[in-house]
């Protein structure tokens, strides 16, 4: 009995859903297995996405869990009239900005904690906790990640969202115009603006 | 194209976001304009300082984040079984009390029917015509068309799940089997599996959680016995520090000090002074006090 379920089983998971297509619609038929499959195509990047913009690995928690609970309660209006991607990065950016615009009327929290060690920003101790080797080099990568973070604060939440799907993400000016619910001639514009902006903080680097 | 235009451009250009045509038309003022060419230049370096942000340690967090969100979606699904009982209910009440007697008597015969059928069979259930082990309760009972009852029932079902520890899925199964809570056994288990695909970060992650949160020495053990290999590495060596220091188990203690000093490292010296301190075991007390003489360090803190 074992080994007939087993095969089942087996077979399953060597039948590849690797139509994207085909596993959003099992998905939207209530299959928690493909949902979660639908997930792992895409959560690493959402992650990365959440914790380089609001630089607060608990924040980062909470916008994973909350941009993919949104996502399985809604993914039966998800009518394909968009890229999948997209319509998923709409959901992410969208609570992005929410989180950083009400860190914005908490006068922008700091993403900086007191530790007995003194004052640590909390990205770069994760980082810091995965890396391991020469300390020199450590110091300037600190420093330079500060820097950059300090510089990503000073732009508008949704600048801020622009250069990082543009410059980090790879992004195309038009896919995040479709995401922002903006035209690619406005996320042209808002790029332009946070770059000048990016370049003046960032002139002792470079 | 005038070089206020061209610099206007350039990070448009940089990042091929501009029409092959304006693109030729930049190219060929850049052949002939080096303040141009400089100012590409430096927008370049800015894009190189760029690129040297660290890395923000979203990979070590993803485990955490997906089980998490397993764990909402089992809630997400509960809650919905439960509102649809609660409505069938509701619906149920509506009806003309006589209407409810019969359904009433038959819903408990398909009820009987169920359990009997869905009962283990260490209970002497009967288990014909299952294909797999099954366990089901059932969660709301409703009329139906021409005379049948709708039975709502939740089933949990065990599967097999084989394949080669180098396939996502599995190794995914494997970890989430490492935080199963209410069995050491499966995660002595998974973590024996999971120990040889160490090199990969996320397993690593998980065997150094192990180390440090699991509530069974046991488990501990074999997760520190996992990241043997690995001693040498930084955040793992933080967490064997951590053990040294925190743990109630004095074997999981012994093997953690064991461990930290396969690697000649004089960063640990201070854990050592405060593990001379606390610890109570005669023999990591004599472990420590014999490694802090051998780095030449003194044994007490002044």
């Amino acid at each position: 009995m074992h080994d007939a379920a087993a095969g089942t089983v087996s077979a399953i998971l060597a039948t590849p859903l690797d139509d994207e297509a085909s596993l959003i619609r099992t998905a939207q038929k209530g299959d928690q297995d493909a949902f979660e499959r639908l997930v792992r195509e895409y959560d690493q990047s959402v992650l990365r996405l959440a914790v380089n913009l609001l630089r607060s690995p608990d924040e980062a928690r909470d916008v994973y869990q909350e941009a993919f609970l949104k996502v399985f309660r809604n993914l039966h209006l998800f009518r394909f009239d968009c890229s999948f991607h997209t319509w998923l990065y709409r959901i992410v950016t969208n609570v992005c900005l929410d989180h950083l615009r009400r860190r914005k009327v908490r006068k922008e929290e700091s993403t900086v904690v007191e530790t007995p060690d003194g004052p640590v920003d909390q990205i770069t101790r994760v980082a810091e906790e995965g890396a391991a080797g020469n300390p020199e080099r450590q110091m300037w990568n600190r420093e330079l990640s500060e820097g950059i973070a300090t510089a990503l604060e000073g732009l508008t939440p949704r600048e801020r969202t622009v250069f990082e799907l543009r410059h980090y993400e790879g992004l195309r000016l038009r896919a995040i115009g479709d995401i922002l619910g903006t035209t690619e001639e406005a996320a042209k514009n808002c790029l332009f603006r946070a770059t000048q902006k990016m370049r003046t903080s960032l002139e002792t680097f470079v | 194209m005038k070089c206020e235009e061209i610099v206007g451009q350039l990070p448009f250009y940089n990042y091929g976001e501009v029409s092959s045509e304006v693109e030729e038309r930049i190219e060929s003022h850049l052949d002939e304009c080096a303040s141009c060419r400089e100012t590409l230049a430096k927008h370049r370096s800015f894009l190189e300082v760029l690129d040297q942000r660290e890395d923000t340690g979203a990979a070590a967090l993803l485990t955490t984040c997906r089980l998490d969100l397993r764990r909402q979606l089992a809630a997400e699904a509960s809650r919905k079984t439960r509102g649809s009982w609660l409505e069938s209910l509701r619906s149920f009440s509506m009806f003309h009390i006589p209407l409810q007697v019969p359904v009433g008597a038959m819903a408990l015969v398909a009820l009987g029917w169920f359990g009997a059928r869905y009962t283990p069979a260490k209970f002497g259930g009967v288990q014909a015509g299952l294909t797999q082990p099954m366990f089901s309760n059932v969660q709301s009972i409703e009329p139906g068309d021409s005379g049948n009852v709708r039975i709502a029932v939740d089933e949990v079902q065990r599967r097999m799940v084989t394949g080669s520890l180098d396939e996502p899925r599995i190794q995914q199964l494997l970890l989430d089997a490492v935080r199963e809570e209410s069995n050491p056994g499966v995660r002595v288990e998974s973590i024996g599996v999971l120990k040889n695909s160490a090199d990969s970060e996320e397993v690593r992650q998980a065997l150094i959680d192990a180390v440090s949160h699991d509530p069974n020495a046991g488990v501990r053990l074999k997760a520190l016995e996992g990241l043997k290999p690995y001693a040498g590495d930084a955040a793992v060596r933080k967490a064997l520090a951590n053990v040294l220091l925190k743990d109630d188990n004095a074997g999981v203690r012994v093997q953690a000090i064991d461990l930290l000093t396969a690697h000649h490292d004089d960063s640990i010296v201070g854990v050592l002074q405060d593990v001379m301190q606390k610890e109570d075991d005669g023999y990591i007390r004599t472990r420590t006090r014999d490694l802090l003489q051998m780095m030449n360090a003194s044994v007490g803190t002044y």
